[in-house]
């Protein structure tokens, strides 16, 4: 039975770290719906799909360039700029369409252009790729200095179109947990790519120049034409991201994404493929990217944790990834010599060993998490909410509650949720003055003047709801900052817009409104 | 007799590594000289110096510190991406010694009035300096046992620090900017006895890094580290404490580096301080020649050249009124200048240039 069992390890260890990242994705998942009962709500799963869904299709495209011993810097500059054309062009009225055949070609062209420097003329990847990304960023600004808005059905349609999970949702009432069109753009990438990596001449050629690109020429591999291919490819990827980013926040601006090809390579690593290149698998970095959105979803939900963890705890779990590959790797270099000298006597014992290591270190990983988020709530930092950070009840928001208040007759619903106490706070204001608050807990009421409803309405719509100037924004939310979801409805007109504080991407006059709307609404009292 | 040996000394020019940055920079001055007048002005002001030309010695200095420990780095065949973060780091230990009570959310008047006070440090400034830089060679030992002793790739090892380190930095200050008004500090970044103090910072750790490299064997055994670190090994250099030093003294430069930028702008300003600072130094080490990658020979006063042509082609951009935005484009094609013209197609060409026209006459 044991030597079955070593066996099995024995023949599959080149999974080793495959599987140790899967089930640290899925322990996180585990201690955090253990910890915070709101995070066991489905949808909050299914939000982190659909908030990384660029994330995932650009770390797929960055896992080819890193499996082919190079890597890609340009990412981030590159969905900036996608972002900004896509939404300059649908702003001048171009069918989209065209506008998604023209920034794919774009990227391809980018990325085409950068894998010939790096095949042909011997570049150092880092060095071409940083090129790319700063002319990629700097072209964003040639474009517009602004955000532009995106207000077009095609990328409505793309964002916001609701696919209801079967056996978790109502389809009569279009009620439920859903995915969006985008998730699923995603993981049909990421299906197409593994499949090609791990099934065509492309991807083992991939692999082979990976591993050594020396013998893969000396092979008669086409080593240049897979580079350009590949670097290509991961342009078409980026350019797919930025195409799903803009559809996501409907606008373009040159300064989105930044910093997200570390975010990127981060997911590729902690998905157990090796830098050096030659080996890993493209499922991996989905339990990567998985990894990462559960940690800033933890972060979110403990509520007293500051937005700065997220990049601490990336930094460690990236860590803790590498010394795993790099043990893996060390006692793979030993076995093979041992073998060599001794034949396979001494097989046996390292190969426990290294299940032990594998074993080990995926514990030391979920410790370190746990550790980490437990913290705040033993050594009670500032007062703000230590108790409810214990249950959070914070949810996605209710949009449901939201339509539905709508069509019952409300002139507007205003939902904030989030912030250092986990808030989730819904309103309706209704045309006879009334207004009423839940946070989930409890109701609270107060009666406006009809007056004071035409006049907030006025003023909202001369803040120009109603106009393209009043576009969705979104950015991670960190800890400490709110959610807003508001629905305005007047003179036949409805319209919704969210967007997250803390952050510079929102139109002023939104965080006008949202003052408006603050003064005029009843609080509930803060704690208990 | 006399054309092979001028044609060894185009030969021996153009195989330098100072040749290209000294070019690239003559190229950038002279376009300057005639498109931008009054560009070499150089106007005193009391004792001091001012003119673009101090300028672009004085924004380049803290590429330039970060210059000289890359170099290091990328000679034994590595490279540093967390500079930028440590800079972050430095920024942040050094404001929170002189005033850690910023920190706090109320405070007596007698020490509220202390915030804004320009002769208030919580701690002498030598103890300020030297903590900070100890934090900073902590970082640099840090990815120097990932690269030397875990035997991790170095752009694999210094990403973890670049990643976590600005949350790093974050956390020491609990995200706040500090503010910093101790004047003596603010002379590091801003203060100026004939030129920038900055400039002579610059020149000290230049002059004491050559020192090290080359009037000891240590020099020599970070280039054979570089070329070929197992050879070396089996030829008594100790490659991992090489390699070691060569990121505590990175670490150190990024230390520096984060002082001068911090008082330059007295701000601890952990989101932006040194933010793609880290290119930036890579991008000057590949202008003065030493080679990404592969490691070996360097030249220090290479890579300080390197960081004055992109801080020259910036000052040089605003000077023309070229916007700021399209900075980073101009940027990038100079990248791909540098590319092509370090291709070795690019460098055949011009040696096969020097021979011909020896040919000819």
């Amino acid at each position: 039975m044991r030597e079955k069992a070593a066996a099995l390890v024995a023949n599959n260890q080149r999974f080793i770290p495959l599987l140790a990242t899967a089930l640290l994705a899925f322990a996180a998942y585990v201690v955090g719906a253990f910890l915070y009962p709101g995070m066991r709500d489905p949808q909050v799963f299914f939000n982190i799909l659909t908030n990384n869904s660029y994330l995932l299709i650009s770390s797929v495209g960055m896992t080819l360039v890193i499996l082919s011993g190079g890597i890609d810097l340009s990412v981030s500059g590159v969905i900036a700029l996608t972002t900004v054309a896509t939404a300059a062009m649908l702003r001048e009225g171009a069918n989209p369409w065209l506008v998604v055949l023209v920034v794919l070609l774009m990227g391809m062209a980018l990325g085409a252009t950068m894998g010939g420097f790096i095949a042909y003329l011997k570049v150092q990847p880092f060095i071409a790729t940083l090129a790319g990304m700063w002319f990629a960023r700097g072209m964003c600004f040639f474009i517009s200095d602004d955000a532009i808005a995106i207000d077009h059905p095609f990328f409505r349609i793309l964002s916001l179109t609701r696919l209801l999970i079967p056996g978790l949702s109502d389809p009569v009432a279009q009620r439920g947990d859903f995915i969006t069109i985008l998730t699923v753009i995603a993981f049909l990438v990421l299906a197409v790519v593994a499949l090609v990596a791990q099934f065509t001449k492309f991807g083992r050629s991939l692999y082979a120049i990976g591993g050594d690109e020396q013998s893969a020429r000396l092979m008669g591999l086409p080593v240049p034409s897979t580079k350009v291919m590949v670097y290509t490819f991961n342009g078409f990827c980026s350019a797919l991201a930025g195409i799903v980013l803009a559809a996501f926040v409907a606008s373009g601006h040159g300064l989105y994404a930044s910093g997200y090809e570390l975010r990127a390579i981060a997911a590729v690593v902690m998905g157990g493929t090796s830098l050096a290149g030659g080996s890993g698998y493209v499922l991996g970095t989905l339990f990567g990217v998985l990894i990462l959105g559960i940690t800033q979803t933890l972060i979110q939900f403990n509520g007293s944790l500051s937005s700065w963890w997220t990049n601490i705890v990336i930094g460690l779990l990236t860590f803790v990834f590498i010394a795993v590959q790099s043990v893996l790797v060390a006692r793979r270099g030993r076995r093979r010599r041992a073998l060599a000298q001794a034949g396979a006597a001494g097989a046996p014992s390292a190969q426990r060993r290294r299940r032990m290591w594998a074993a080990s270190a995926a514990v030391v990983g979920v410790a370190a998490l746990a550790v980490f988020l437990a913290r705040p709530q033993d050594s009670g930092t500032p007062a703000a909410g230590t108790e409810e950070a214990g249950r959070c009840l914070s949810k996605p928001f209710r949009q449901e509650l939201a339509d539905s208040l709508v069509q019952a007759g409300a002139l507007i619903a205003y939902e904030r949720n989030g912030g250092p106490r986990c808030l989730d706070e819904i309103y309706a204001i209704y045309p006879d003055g009334l207004i009423v608050g839940d946070n989930g807990i409890d109701r609270i009421e107060k009666s406006a003047t009809v007056e004071a409803v035409t006049d907030l309405l006025g003023r909202i719509r001369d803040h120009g709801w109603f106009t393209a100037e009043m576009y969705n924004t979104w950015h991670n939310p960190c800890g400490q900052c709110y959610g807003y979801y508001i629905t305005v409805s007047d003179q036949g007109e409805t319209k919704t817009v969210r967007g997250v504080d803390g952050g510079t991407d929102a139109p002023a006059d939104y965080w006008q409104v949202v003052s408006l709307i603050k003064g005029i609404i009843p609080e509930f009292e803060a704690g208990p | 007799m006399r054309p092979p040996r001028s044609r060894q000394l185009w030969r021996r020019a153009t195989e330098s590594k100072l040749f290209f940055p000294v070019v690239m920079l003559g190229f950038i001055l002279l376009v300057d000289s005639i498109l931008v007048p009054g560009f070499f002005s150089i106007q005193p002001r009391g004792m001091n110096l001012y003119g673009s030309l101090i300028d672009i010695l004085r924004n380049a200095s803290t590429i330039m510190l970060l210059a000289i420990g890359m170099t290091l780095v990328i000679a034994t065949g590595g490279v540093d991406l967390s500079v930028g973060a440590v800079m972050a780091i430095a920024a942040s230990v050094a404001a929170l010694l002189m005033n850690p009570y910023v920190l706090a959310k109320e405070l007596p008047p007698h020490l509220m009035r202390l915030i804004n006070d320009p002769h208030f440090t919580f701690q002498p400034l030598w103890v300020v300096i030297l903590v900070t830089l100890l934090v900073a060679m902590a970082c640099g030992l840090w990815n120097g046992w990932l690269v030397a002793y875990v035997r991790i790739q170095p752009m694999v090892a210094t990403l973890i620090l670049m990643i976590a380190g600005r949350g790093i930095a974050q956390l020491i200050t609990n995200g706040v900017r500090i503010q910093i008004f101790y004047e003596p500090y603010a002379f590091i970044g801003q203060g100026w006895a004939i030129l920038p103090f900055s400039v002579y910072l610059v020149a000290v750790v230049y002059g004491a890094i050559w020192v090290i490299t080359r009037r000891t064997a240590i020099g020599m055994f970070i280039e054979s580290v570089g070329i070929n670190a197992r050879a070396s090994f089996f030829s008594g250099i100790n490659e991992k404490r090489i390699k070691l030093l060569a990121y505590v003294i990175c670490g150190l430069c990024a230390g520096l580096a984060g002082l001068v930028a911090s008082a330059n702008i007295k701000t601890s300003d952990a989101n932006n301080i040194g933010l793609t600072y880290e290119l930036d130094a890579i991008l000057a080490v590949v202008i003065g020649g030493t080679v990404l990658g592969a490691g070996g020979r360097f030249s220090l006063l290479a890579s300080l050249l390197g960081a004055i042509v992109m801080q020259a082609v910036t000052t040089s951009m605003y000077a023309l009124g070229v916007p700021a935005f399209a900075l980073q484009a101009i940027k990038g094609l100079v990248v791909i200048v540098v590319i092509l013209v370090y291709s070795e197609q690019a460098r055949g060409l011009l040696r096969g240039l020097g021979t011909r026209k020896e040919a000819s006459p």
